[in-house]
């Protein structure tokens, strides 16, 4: 017998009686949902923009370029200095990333981000410095809300990015840039 | 897999006691961890309704298991992902092993996976001339340690700062003396930088797998899951059939309480849905049973496989925050791994590491009966007849004193006596290791029933 059937087998009878599938009914906090997001954000290490959002973020980037950093955007009105290349590698020493995320959550400060808004997987994660650009109606309270609007047959692979990459693992102590990037701005319009 | 050792539950508490300072700094820095996720907790009013459907859902996946995990198999092969099914351990590895070996992967980026601990795959494939990084933080610092995790979610919570400073001074070449956390941080993200560039693979642990959509999602505050999945063209998910979910509503609840109630954040930082192969790559998913099947066959030890490993009932276990991680003689530690892990306990003493203060049925927010699962391990090693040395002796007696009111009223007056009257020195043996760190009590001159009956029985 292989080893799924096996399993499959075992599964026939378990010890849990049949239970029906639940259903949430939980009301959405539904005031003020860019101040909860704002605070949201803040409260994981993330700062928000949002007045003039998109002005402000191409004249940033702008000054950027202008510096000599490695920039990557996504976003039709932002121009970056690098192409999407085929090899993720390839983006090792980009400083900064401008993507389109789809949609943001109140209670917990993150973004939807897929890979057609990330051009590819690896730019929200390699980048020094994350720039999300969200629209402020796609705002919803809570991660019910969210996963009901998210089709993932429409996408290979997404992500909720709650703030800058952290860690406490020495001593519970937190630090701000473990991994992916070690600020995340979003940029609301 | 049975730890072989011998040194039980008690004798492995008493070395980490040794350092009564590490000890108090220890349990503060759980109870940290507790007094955060009670703030995220309390911020949702609904935080109860969630427990309910957290455990609402599960046992609904679990008594559909075998109609889950086939639906799930179906949608990833429609996104052509690859998946494998292995009874344990040991055919857990022999897969993994051999979809490495067909790409002549010589460096696997590894990202926080408690189920390939469980089924010892590091040593596996460094014995098979793989190299293996792991890649949390937390992880890196105990492999380059050489220890097993303390802890499920923060693996290294047993050592300090200046530990892992001189750790990386000696192995990554940190400056010696310095043990500032955001220093020594920084300079493990440039040396595993050079790991996730370097790696031919990457593997990642699994926190939940949606049935109806054939994805999977991993949860990490540091990236290291996705800096590794997302790099190199090949990518290994492994899961225990516990992880399962029905669809996206069923993963939306959980993603509510998970880092709530791990380390009191709103959500981790990244939330990823790996949905199929990034374009040219490859994706494998391995769906393991190890024992799971097993324990689904017991109405009781079934519910323990509704856990979703937030570590929550580690942090506010009162035995926990003063034993340390490596007193459970397996490599879940805690309630949880008490829960799940007592079987393998060959000293049969870990199942008493607990008082029953039933704190961590409290905080689960799958509502596991964690302590009602202990309280039957306990069961089922005395009906094993495994009962820790010195239990089988004296429970008997026990049973016999506390049944039968003149023998107990007679222990209690001799007690009474000897403590007022005997030295503490004499009497602190019998006090067993309850005694050791504690002063006895003062006796009362009567007891509490010649009181009341002398006093208030009219
Ligand atoms: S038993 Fe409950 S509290 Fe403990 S780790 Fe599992 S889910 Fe968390």
């Amino acid at each position: 017998m292989s080893s799924k059937s096996a399993i499959l087998a075992a599964l026939d009878s378990v010890a849990i009686a049949k239970h029906e599938m639940p259903k949430v009914a939980i009301a959405p906090r539904l005031d003020d949902l860019v101040g909860q997001f704002d605070a949201s954000l803040k409260a994981v290490g993330g700062s928000l923009v949002k007045d003039n959002a998109i002005e402000a973020l191409q004249q940033q980037v702008a000054a950027l370029v202008a510096e000599g950093n490695q920039v990557i955007s996504q976003v039709a009105e932002v121009s970056g200095n690098r192409e999407t290349p085929e090899d993720p590698h390839a983006l090792r020493d980009i400083n900064y990333a401008v993507i389109q995320g789809e949609l943001a959550v109140a209670e917990n400060g993150s973004v939807w981000v897929t890979e057609q808004g990330a051009g590819i997987r690896i730019a929200p994660f390699i980048c020094e410095n994350l720039y999300l650009v969200v629209k402020a109606d796609t705002i919803v309270a809570n991660m019910h809300e969210a996963l009901k609007l998210i089709n993932l047959q429409d996408t290979g692979y997404g992500v909720f990015i709650s703030g800058p990459s952290k860690t406490a693992d020495i001593e519970q102590a937190l630090v701000i840039g473990a991994h992916g990037a070690c600020t995340l701005t979003v940029y609301l319009v | 897999m049975a730890t072989t050792t011998t040194a039980n539950h008690a004798e492995k508490a008493e070395i980490f006691c040794r350092d009564e300072a590490r000890v108090d700094w220890h349990s503060k820095a759980l109870w940290l961890l507790r007094q955060k996720r009670d703030r995220a907790a309390s911020s949702l009013p609904e935080w109860e309704e969630l427990r309910e459907l957290g455990s609402e859902y599960k046992l609904h996946t679990l008594s559909h298991l075998g109609e889950y995990l086939e639906q799930f198999e179906a949608n990833c092969i429609k996104q052509g992902i690859q998946v494998h099914w292995a009874k344990d351990g040991a055919e857990h590895n022999r897969i993994v092993h051999e979809i490495l070996a067909k790409h002549q992967v010589k460096k696997l980026v590894k990202s926080k996976s408690m189920l390939t601990e469980e089924c010892h795959l590091n040593p596996y494939l460094e014995q098979h001339g793989i190299e293996v990084i792991d890649t949390d933080l937390g992880e890196r610092i105990i492999q380059l340690n050489k220890q097993p995790p303390s802890h499920i979610v923060v693996p290294a919570i047993h050592l300090k700062k200046e530990e892992v400073g001189e750790l990386f001074h000696e192995k990554i070449g940190t400056e010696k003396g310095a043990s500032d956390p955001t220093y020594l941080t920084r300079a493990a993200r440039q040396h595993l930088r050079e790991h996730f560039l370097s790696a031919d693979a990457a593997m990642t642990g699994v926190n939940m797998a949606i049935a109806d959509q054939g994805a999977i999602v991993v949860c990490t505050n540091e990236g290291n899951a996705d800096m590794g999945g997302n790099l190199p063209s090949l990518t290994l998910h492994s899961m225990g059939i516990d992880k399962m979910v029905p669809n996206m509503e069923a993963a939306s609840v959980l993603l509510r309480t998970l880092a709530r109630n791990a380390i009191g954040q709103p959500i981790t930082t990244y939330s990823s849905f790996y949905h199929g192969p990034k374009p040219g790559g490859e994706m494998h998913v391995i769906i393991v049973d190890n024992g799971r099947t097993k324990a689904l066959k017991d109405k009781l030890l079934a519910e323990s496989l509704k856990c979703i490993r937030c570590g929550g009932c580690i942090n506010t276990c009162p035995v926990y925050r003063r034993s340390g991680g490596y007193s459970y003689n397996y490599f879940i530690p805690g309630p949880i791994g008490i829960a799940v892990g007592a079987q393998e306990d060959n000293t049969n003493t870990t199942a008493w590491a607990c008082t029953l203060c039933g704190s961590c049925t409290y905080v689960c927010p799958t509502k596991v009966p964690l302590d009602k699962i202990i309280a039957y391990q306990r069961r089922l090693k005395a009906e094993q007849g495994t009962l820790p040395y010195g239990k089988d002796r004296y429970m008997p007696i026990v049973g016999k004193v506390m049944g039968s009111a003149t023998l107990f009223n007679c222990a209690m007056s001799v007690a009474r006596f000897s403590l007022r009257n005997l030295p503490n020195a004499m009497l602190k043996p019998f006090s067993g290791a309850w005694g050791k760190y504690r002063e006895l009590p003062k006796a009362p001159k009567t007891s509490f029933e010649a009181w009341y009956n002398k006093n208030r029985s009219e």
